[in-house]
């Protein structure tokens, strides 16, 4: 047998050599858009309980899920689309259930069976925010910079441009629309046709919603670390308070005080009347992070690493469930009288208590 | 570790930078890139040399010989290259260390870019965690605008052409242009265009533009004008050097390089 001569070997390796690079740099290009699109498309649960049901919005899919039992009810799509997720927390209305992906479309899906009513395509970036929805008519923020206005079959009625991305969920009180937004302002607009009826500069950020109490006054916490009171009439200041660390909340009102946390560790409770401080705590090295929801004689906080705790308004703490073994970016709902909070990069997708902090349930993803 | 030495004082600098000169985040990234190169402009000299010594040694009457008389015997050959290096006054390695050491550092101005362009709330978290308070107010600073020419620098590039159903990515042609330019002029001309070190070049320089043509065309364009700025400034590194070999952009590079 005639043995392959020294040129026949070097073409053979150069050939093997050739098909290594070009293997090697499409796995580096792979990764690196790979990670990048992942880096791109990543968000905290969004979780809303309107009804006994929990619907969850995370990643590829959209979960109703048992608020009793923690049980899967439905999962949209039923066949996930690794380019269409979504995070923002659905809303359900008059048999719908509304979310938006992080591509551009907003859907509407029958409540009970999660089957696809009608979609909305007509904006251009993500939502990364929950629409409000307030008598016959879907107030839904877009990251490209506008509020949407749409009828319950899914055709816009108008639409309000801001200079920045919208992030956080309008509020409604059936005359008015109030919308945070990225740009700094809060805006007050006609509901019906969307005109401007005022608007305001925060002098800072805001990603979350507005907090409003009976007679209207809204309150909200910016990344410029203020909390502040805004009249509803005529969007002037009621009064703001500088907190000395970073923000990343919406306070929670119970009984005139506005309860929050800061990113340092420290919950306060501030008089809703004129913001003067009521109580401070210090609760050492963690980061109280995203919305407290008030629940019974309660307040609960979330905290980025160490779960949940729970406080009297007075302050006084009343128990801690640090077993959530994953990461907090928002604080709990409620869902009939249990507490459920979304966890990111843990075992659970969804972790419900029991008002006294007990386990309810858990639910996972689905494999 | 990595992030508290390499990424979070990159994303401070770059953030720092893009406030100084009134928030426009693709000049930031342009003048970021600009230092960074600057920064190690003395390791790129360093390698280059090691690299040019290394070629020259290819021409050397005397390894010339060695090779002719060893070719059967790999580990004489290896032994007798060593004493010509030490002979020679030549560190094999002198353009190896100085690529590993700029290696992180582009790696981690990549990383910092992808940060930085934050455009969802969780991102947007991660990146004031990792802001130094005191040094930044990035309460002022958020949003980010990240608005440069025609381009979203958070989002893939695309020119939309009345007409036409589909987006241009120009940036991704000009990263693919600019990136095929740059490897074509820092490639040293081969005294055996036939050996596989040259053909093993010769693919690299195929390859590499649509690898980096492919991450500018699927992710954020701030990372395509980080590329282009970071090509530019290559060419030019080369040409002050006089490193720039120009006959290779030329078509009748093979009569070139066979004098």
């Amino acid at each position: 047998m005639k043995e392959p001569d020294s040129s026949t070997h070097a073409k053979q390796l150069m050939k093997t050599k050739k098909l290594y690079s070009l293997l090697l740099i499409i796995i580096i290009a792979s990764l690196l858009t790979g990670c990048g699109a992942r880096l791109a498309t990543t968000s905290w649960p969004g979780i809303s309980s309107p009804d006994g049901v929990v619907y969850a919005a995370y990643g590829t899919r959209i979960y109703a899920i048992n608020g009793a039992t923690g049980g899967l009810i439905w999962a949209y799509p039923s066949e996930p689309n690794n380019a269409r997720t979504f995070f923002a927390a659905p809303v359900q209305s008059d048999g719908l259930v509304i979310a938006g992906d992080y591509r551009n479309t907003l859907v509407a899906l029958d409540a009970a069976s999660g089957a696809e009513r009608w979609t909305f395509t007509g904006a251009s970036g993500r939502w990364v925010a929950s629409p409000f929805v307030v008598e016959d008519t879907i107030l839904a923020p877009n990251a490209d910079h506008n509020l949407y206005a749409l009828d319950m079959n899914g055709n816009e009625k108008w639409r309000f441009a801001t200079c920045q991305a919208l992030w956080s969920q309008p509020y409604s009180d059936g005359e008015t629309v109030y919308q945070a937004s990225m740009d700094h302002n809060l805006y007050a607009l006609d509901l019906h046709d969307g005109s401007l009826l005022w608007s305001l500069d925060l002098g800072g950020a805001v990603i979350y919603s507005p907090t409003v109490d009976e007679e209207g006054t809204l309150y909200v916490a910016t990344l410029g670390n203020e909390v502040i009171a805004v009249n509803p009439e005529a969007g002037s200041v009621k009064w703001r308070v500088q907190l000395e660390h970073s923000l990343w909340t919406q306070p929670a009102l119970a009984e005139g005080s506005l309860y929050l946390g800061d990113l340092d560790g420290n919950v306060y409770a501030l008089s809703a009347a004129d913001g003067a401080q009521r109580w401070s705590q210090d609760l050492g090295e963690v980061s109280v992070i995203g919305r407290p929801t008030v629940s019974g004689s309660s307040v609960v906080f979330a905290t980025q690493k160490n779960g949940l705790f729970a406080m009297t308004f007075d302050g006084a703490r009343q128990w801690v469930y640090p077993g959530v073994n994953g990461t907090l970016y928002n604080g709990p709902i409620t869902s009939e009288d249990r507490l459920v909070v979304g966890v990111v990069g843990g075992d659970n997708l969804l972790v419900a208590l029991e008002p006294s902090g007990a386990l309810a349930w858990t639910f996972a993803l689905p494999e | 570790m990595w992030d508290a030495l390499i990424i979070n004082p990159f994303i401070n600098v770059l953030l720092f930078i893009y406030n100084l000169i009134g928030q426009n985040f693709g000049i930031a990234i342009i003048l970021f890139t600009i230092l960074i190169r600057l920064i190690t402009h003395p390791l790129m000299a360093k390698q280059i040399k090691g690299s040019q010594a290394v070629q020259e040694l290819n021409n050397n009457p005397e390894w010339k010989k060695i090779q002719e008389k060893y070719k059967n015997d790999r580990e004489k050959l290896a032994q007798e290259q060593m004493r010509l290096y030490k002979e020679l006054g030549i560190n094999p390695f002198a353009s190896c260390l100085p690529t590993l050491i700029q290696f992180p550092i582009i790696i981690g101005l990549y990383q910092a870019i992808i940060l930085s362009l934050a455009n969802t709330p969780i991102e947007l978290f991660n990146l004031t965690r990792r802001v130094y308070s005191g040094f930044l107010d990035l309460s002022m600073l958020i949003p980010l605008n990240s608005d440069f020419l025609w381009m979203d620098l958070s989002q893939p590039e695309r020119i939309f052409i009345p007409g036409l159903s589909f987006g241009i990515p120009l940036l991704t042609i000009i990263v693919v242009v600019t990136t095929w330019v740059q490897q074509r002029l820092i490639t040293p001309p081969s005294t055996n265009p036939k050996d596989q070190t040259s053909q093993m070049t010769g693919m690299m320089n195929i390859y590499m533009p649509f690898l980096m043509g492919w991450i500018a065309y699927s992710l954020a364009s701030g990372l395509a004008i980080y590329f282009v700025t970071s090509n530019l400034i290559g060419i030019l590194q080369y040409a002050l050097l006089g490193k720039a070999n120009l006959k290779n952009l030329l078509p009748s590079r093979k009569n070139a390089t066979a004098k």
